[in-house]
């Protein structure tokens, strides 16, 4: 795999002879940010459809229905051009500076770590060979802009959901690395796409998840730590509880509360791909071998179907968030605290010992 | 609390003497407490009702519930309204258990006209619209104490029954929320052809759904962490505070004004054993905790199908109005009724100088006294517990405020 | 027990403050509803007690052996006419372990609106005392928190008596 940006190839085969090299670098780099904002807008925007769809089914309605004509497709679009079309309000008292720059904070930290996430194999922002280490380190970075926004508000109440954001993100990031140590034991490289190479093969025996016996539990440890980390319910106290108010989100309004959304719903995008490439195969299944078989490494029918793998796979992992979140109460402060730090992170550091053990007698196939 | 002014104490003088003789040293460290309103608009739809707290850091130290935002005189219109006049006025106070407030001030008025007699019918018709009632109102509070909690569905899956139960109601007397149906001298008109049958299918469906509320999030682990040990009332504290209701038995007391101070039908239903009243045990936490009263409201539910199908096995074609004259003039006399509303007793007492209006209604409401045991209640416990406690008050602020 | 024995329970042990009882009455055979010579009273039967010691009168009722009347259901006043020179205090117990009731009633002169606080015998009396108070202009002598609990703080005026008048506005919102 090349080390470069698909976009500055395709810069440099189209672009005149004369053209200085820092202009194509800056200008795919540019082109990229845009696609990206770009892609993470319309999967958030699907991502709130279908939130909506899945709550209203699971409480015995229907959801959206309206807006658009077929089951309400575009609710999404009405509430954004809403809520663009809303005041912007900020609160006497409220530190100005602050409050602007949380959710931009927030926002910049999910799109910054958005960008070691692969679209398919050949087409990605950035191959770092450290993908999983920046997505990790760029995504709790967010905790920094809720706390501002809470600070900001001048509000008790925001200013209590932030503390207790900040107290349950940062502990539950503990058990979230700990626990993708073991896959990565498993699969030995922090690179997203090179970690979905080398799981390749039939029916997905390969997939980490069956190599070893500690990677489920791992996996379960995983997937209830980014819960914490993305403050879905049953871990949505800094949102949706401080005492029923909307937390530390409570003063914004407008087109600034839907930053707030757009990045928990990127978030938990990513999350999925994170869990979705490491647990599970990333873009192997019996389609991308197929496809790779019939089409070879370089068609576009290979990389769409590759994409659209990963693209199911963490579409999954959402939907069971927003499964979850629909069905189970939330849990108090202390005791989100001390799940985390009593039995989530000796759990995972088990996880670890055993997953290392496990491969120290037998030796998995990948390198 | 006054503050000493940091840095006058020197290190000896800040050292504690411990049991053992040992010295322990600590900083002068001084948080304030900070005072939060839990204020008149929150979402938990209990009302507009407003709670000063003053918390230190998570744990609340001092709790101070303010009423009267909705507030309307209901006492005052009760001396200026004729008898019958009065009745949509007792809907208002507890809406969400219009019946039995109508109920309660028909049969504070009957007993002051001890010659009046009422149908057989009118009874029966009466204890099934007061039961259902009763489901309603234990749909609303557990849904929506759910809904404290963070559980979303069992809220729309609480209302799903509601809404049947509404539909019945509005075909018996044409509203869905304030009835004004149960009259003085029996209920206002008879039920329509089809709505007992219709009332038997609701209990038949209704108890298949209540398995499913109580899977869902009476014993779900989480909820029973949130509720168990939390907001636990002693006995002695319930009585002394005039708790009665789900927080009384709750709290292990096993007093049910029905059973045990019988009125209307009740009194032929002990014969029969139709109904066990339930008291909390203690079974997942502390005897008197939140969890406990939740478990009384939502098992309370269940008695109330075996009332209602009692009922309806035994129900006949009839009359359903006492002979009451059109200008009601009540004889002197002060009576007080006190009936098993779903939130504890509701009272009221009546007073009359023979005339067509009366002299005083007074409401005894149940939310009022719940209320007051906030006070003791929530200091002490984390901010968190304190969406648990008050939802398990179950308070309707109609009820608190008249 | 029924109210004969309850009240002849309270004459034995010559509970402090007892003045007497009053029992409905049947009406005059043949009177009709509303006629003055109807002198019948119907309703409750109730205990007439001074109202100055009612504290000591509600400690024999809540620890009685065979009263234990040990939940205060409701403590109200009623202003029955503005000409009477009365305010009646109406006072109702349960006993929770008898399953048995008592209405009680105190006669408050108007002219000397001051009786002590039950709140030592039953914390339930603590926010019924203070809506009396607000409503009717009853002072509870030695009530640890008297406040407004229904009406705003700066309200005027003692709403349930009957020769309240209506104010004309409140903070500049009329009432007409």
């Amino acid at each position: 795999m090349d080390g470069g940006n698909i976009f500055l190839t395709l810069l440099q085969k189209i672009a005149p002879a004369g053209v200085p090299s820092w202009v194509l670098v800056l200008s795919a780099c540019l082109v990229g940010i845009g696609i990206l904002v770009g892609l993470v807008s319309v999967l958030v925007m699907f991502a709130v459809w279908l939130e909506r769809k899945v709550s209203g089914h699971i409480q015995c309605r229907f959801g959206p229905m309206y807006a658009g004509g077929w089951h309400g497709w575009a609710q999404s679009l009405a509430d954004g051009i809403k809520l663009l079309a809303k005041e912007d309000l900020i609160p006497l008292g409220a530190d100005a500076a602050l409050f602007v720059l949380a959710p931009a904070i927030m926002l910049a930290a999910i799109f910054g770590a958005m960008a070691a996430m692969p679209l398919a194999p050949s087409v990605y922002f950035a191959n770092l060979n450290l993908g999983l280490f920046a997505i990790l380190a760029m995504s709790s970075m967010t905790t920094i802009g809720v706390v501002m926004a809470g600070w900001a508000s001048n509000s008790k109440w925001a200013l209590y959901g932030a503390m207790r954001e900040a107290a349950q993100v940062v502990a539950y990031e503990i058990p979230l690395g700990i626990s993708l140590l073991v896959p990565l034991m498993v699969i030995g490289t922090l690179n997203l796409g090179e970690a979905s190479a080398r799981q390749a093969g039939w029916f997905g025996m390969h997939w980490v998840l069956f190599q070893n016996p500690f990677v489920l539990p791992a996996s379960i440890l995983f997937f209830t730590a980014s819960l914490a980390e993305t403050k879905r319910a049953p871990f949505d106290l800094p949102e949706s509880e401080s005492e029923l108010v909307a937390g530390f989100m409570t003063e914004y309004s407008g087109i600034r509360w839907s930053f707030f959304f757009l990045e928990e719903y990127a978030a938990m995008f990513l999350m999925s791909v994170v869990g979705a490439v490491f647990f599970l195969g990333g873009f192997e299944s019996p389609f991308t071998h197929i496809a790779r078989e019939s089409f070879g490494s370089d068609s576009v029918a290979y990389q769409v179907v590759a994409g659209g793998t990963l693209m199911t796979k963490a579409m999954f992992g959402v939907f069971l968030m927003m499964w979850i979140r629909w069905t189970l109460p939330r849990v108090r402060i202390d005791q989100v605290m001390s799940m985390g730090y009593k039995y989530l992170t000796p759990l995972a550091l088990l996880c670890v010992l055993g997953a290392g053990i496990w491969e120290a007698i037998f030796p998995g196939a990948t390198p | 609390m006054a503050a000493e002014p940091q840095g006058s104490m020197t290190l000896e003088e800040q050292a504690r003497v411990l049991p053992s003789g040992e010295r322990e040293f600590f900083l002068d460290v001084h948080t304030t407490d900070l005072e939060v309103n839990f204020g008149p608009q929150h979402p938990a739809t209990h009302g507009v009702m407003r709670i000063l707290m003053r918390a230190d850091g998570e744990v609340i130290t001092g709790a101070q519930p303010h009423l009267g935002y909705l507030h309307r005189c209901a006492e005052k219109i009760g001396e200026n309204v004729e008898w019958l006049q009065y009745l949509p006025y007792t809907d208002r106070y507890d809406y969400l258990a219009a019946m039995n407030n109508n109920l309660g001030y028909s049969m504070a008025v009957e007993a002051l006209m001890p010659g009046l007699e009422l149908p057989r019918r009118a009874h029966m018709i009466r204890t099934i619209c007061a039961e259902l009632n009763r489901i309603g109102s234990h749909l609303i509070a557990f849904g929506t104490y759910g809904l404290d909690i963070g559980a979303f569905t069992p809220f729309f899956y609480a209302f799903r029954e509601r809404e049947w139960m509404m539909a019945l109601f509005e075909k018996i007397c044409g509203a869905r929320l304030t009835y004004s149906y149960i009259r003085i001298g029996g209920v206002f008109n008879d039920a329509p052809p089809g709505w007992l049958e219709e009332v038997g299918r609701f209990c038949d469906v209704f108890e298949e759904k209540w398995k499913e509320y109580v899977d869902l999030l009476v014993m779900n682990q989480i909820f029973v962490k949130r509720t168990a040990d939390v907001g636990v009332i002693p006995k002695e504290m319930a009585l002394d505070f005039g708790l009665t209701g789900p927080m009384l038995r709750g709290s292990g007391v096993d007093f049910d004004l029905r059973r045990d101070m019988p009125y209307s039908l009740y009194g032929e239903m002990l014969k029969d054993n139709a109904f066990d009243v339930i008291v909390g045990k203690g079974e997942k936490g502390t005897l008197g905790d939140c969890w406990d009263r939740t478990y009384c409201r939502v098992y309370e539910m269940m008695e109330s199908i075996k009332i209602v199908r009692w009922c309806l096995e035994r129900i006949e074609p009839g009359p359903v109005l006492g002979d009451i004259p059109k200008v009601l003039r009540i004889p002197p006399g002060e009576a007080y009724v006190g009936i098993e509303n779903p939130r504890g007793e509701l009272g009221h007492y009546v007073a009359s100088d023979g005339g067509k209006v009366a002299t005083r209604v007074r409401v005894r409401g149940p939310s009022f006294t719940n209320v007051s045991v906030l006070e003791d209640l929530l200091p002490g416990a984390l901010i968190a517990d304190a969406i648990a406690i008050i939802g398990s008050t179950d308070v309707v602020i109609g009820e608190t405020d008249r | 027990m029924n109210f004969d024995g309850i009240h002849d329970r309270l004459r034995v042990i010559q509970a402090p403050g007892l003045l007497g009882a009053d029992l409905p009455r049947a009406a005059i055979p043949g009177a009709k509803h509303g006629e003055s010579k109807d002198a019948g009273r119907g309703g409750d039967a109730f205990v007439l007690v001074d109202p100055q010691k009612i504290v000591p009168f509600l400690h024999v009722c809540r620890d009685e052996d065979r009263l234990r009347f040990d939940v205060l259901v409701d403590l109200s006043a009623t202003d029955p006419k503005a000409e009477d020179p009365n305010l009646w205090i109406n006072i109702n117990l349960l006993s929770v372990e008898r399953r048995q009731r008592l209405a009680i009633k105190a006669l408050l002169p108007k002219t000397d609106l001051k009786m002590p606080s039950s709140t030592a015998i039953y914390r339930a009396a603590q926010w019924h005392e203070r809506e009396c108070a607000e409503m009717f202009g009853i002072t509870f002598v030695g009530h640890p928190d008297p406040r407004h609990v229904l009406l705003p703080d700066d309200w005027v005026g003692y709403p349930l008596r009957k020769d309240y008048v209506f104010p004309k506005e409140y903070h500049g919102i009329s009432c007409e």
